[in-house]
């Protein structure tokens, strides 16, 4: 960074050809974002890495939780745990960088990983909220519904023989 | 035509009708609830079959297997294997007694996959790995210095293998511990499961 500065300043201000001072201002502009960004995990030591690492296992402990509950109310979240798996791919590179004292790469792998898992949570609640209406429309219709209308029948036929049955003695008696 | 007459008839005619609607219900009322929970763990060779395990490892190629995990622990659960690997006197992870009780080995672990299992589901995880090691025939002792896994560089640099006369081979065994996330401790707890492949590492061709 500070060599392409320091060439920077003899290309603006040493006689150079106006077309080279476009080139390299350019060259600036587009690779000064990138340099700015990537400095954070270049330059990650122990500690950020560490700090990094353990927010993203909490984060995959939340979104585990959410999984599972929407696991529970019966939702289909295979496509979840599909994220949640390579998410934990990540954080486990994340982790083994970090034990070979790559901070840099355990950092970026942690980042990766947070990443993937933005919006988790509120699609795996979501996942729940129409699992749970769809379960308690199923227990309405196939339980509640099931067995009433069984005892519906069985009185309805018990109503209809006795019906028929009084009929039946009243033409009898004419 | 006497309802009376028909009587039989018609109550078998309402009760099949009632049984007919009230299925339903009946069919979750009368299931025989879960009893048994438990987790399988499995090692598959390259064709998906327990036949054709590698066993003799030439150096730096690649050989794959299917590490499979079966939940039917009743929830979705949250699983750590843990890779390992020992020579013949490094300590194992204990095979018997009741699964609850067993331990695992005390090596460190190289590599931690956690994955995520839906209840009732199976996930296989396919693991390609390669081993770089030398042959030292003078000391007759095989020095670990790599073990790629998944495109992972391990370092087990740290373990040997000495001759083993019995069976003629330089044996090495790639293992795989199962782990169980504890809600309630927020940690894994050792499952009491691990299956692993003991391995010949003197083809260095």
């Amino acid at each position: 960074m500070f060599c392409i500065v320091c060439f920077g300043l003899v290309v603006l201000f040493g006689g150079w050809d106006l077309r080279f001072r476009f080139c390299f201002i350019l060259l600036f502009v587009l690779v000064f974002p990138f340099v700015g960004l990537s400095t954070p995990c270049f330059g990650a030591n122990g500690e950020d890495a560490l700090s990094v690492i353990s927010d993203v296992e909490g984060r995959i402990v939340v979104c585990y939780r959410a999984v599972a509950e929407a696991d529970r109310a019966g939702a289909n979240v295979s496509s979840l745990l599909r994220v949640l798996n390579e998410a934990c791919w990540l954080l486990s590179r994340a982790k083994l960088a970090y034990s070979q004292g790559d901070f840099g790469t355990a950092v970026a792998y942690a980042n990766e990983c947070r990443s993937m898992l933005d919006g988790f949570v509120d699609e795996a609640d979501g996942l729940r909220r129409d699992a749970e209406a769809a379960a308690h429309w199923d227990f309405m219709v196939n339980f509640v519904g099931s067995a009433v209308g069984a005892i519906c029948i069985v009185a309805g036929g018990y109503a209809l023989w006795v019906f028929l049955k009084r009929r039946e003695e009243i033409t009898e008696r004419v | 035509m006497s309802i009376k007459e028909h009587g039989l008839l018609y109550w078998v005619v309402v009760g099949v009708l009632a049984l007919l609607v009230a299925s339903p219900f009946l069919s979750r009322v009368l299931v025989y609830p879960r009893t048994e929970f438990f987790t399988e763990l499995w090692i598959l060779d390259a064709n998906h079959r327990a036949e054709k395990y590698s066993f003799n490892i030439v150096r730096n190629q690649n050989y794959t297997v299917y590490l499979g995990v079966g939940n039917h622990l009743g929830y979705c659960a949250y699983y750590m294997v843990q890779v390992k690997f020992r020579n013949q006197t490094q300590p194992a992870p204990t095979s018997f007694g009741p699964i609850e009780s067993r331990l695992p080995s005390s090596l460190p672990s190289l590599f931690n996959m956690t994955v995520f299992v839906a209840d009732e589901q199976v996930l296989e995880i396919p693991i390609t790995f390669s081993f770089n090691y030398t042959w030292d025939e003078q000391f007759s002792k095989v020095e670990l210095l790599g073990l790629r896994l998944n495109g992972v560089w391990l370092n087990i640099s740290d373990c040997k293998l000495s001759w083993d006369a019995d069976k003629q081979v330089f044996r090495g065994f790639l293992f795989f511990e199962l782990w169980l996330y504890n809600a309630d401790t927020n940690s894994f707890k050792y499952h009491g499961r691990f299956v692993g492949l003991w391995f010949n590492m003197t083809l260095s061709v």
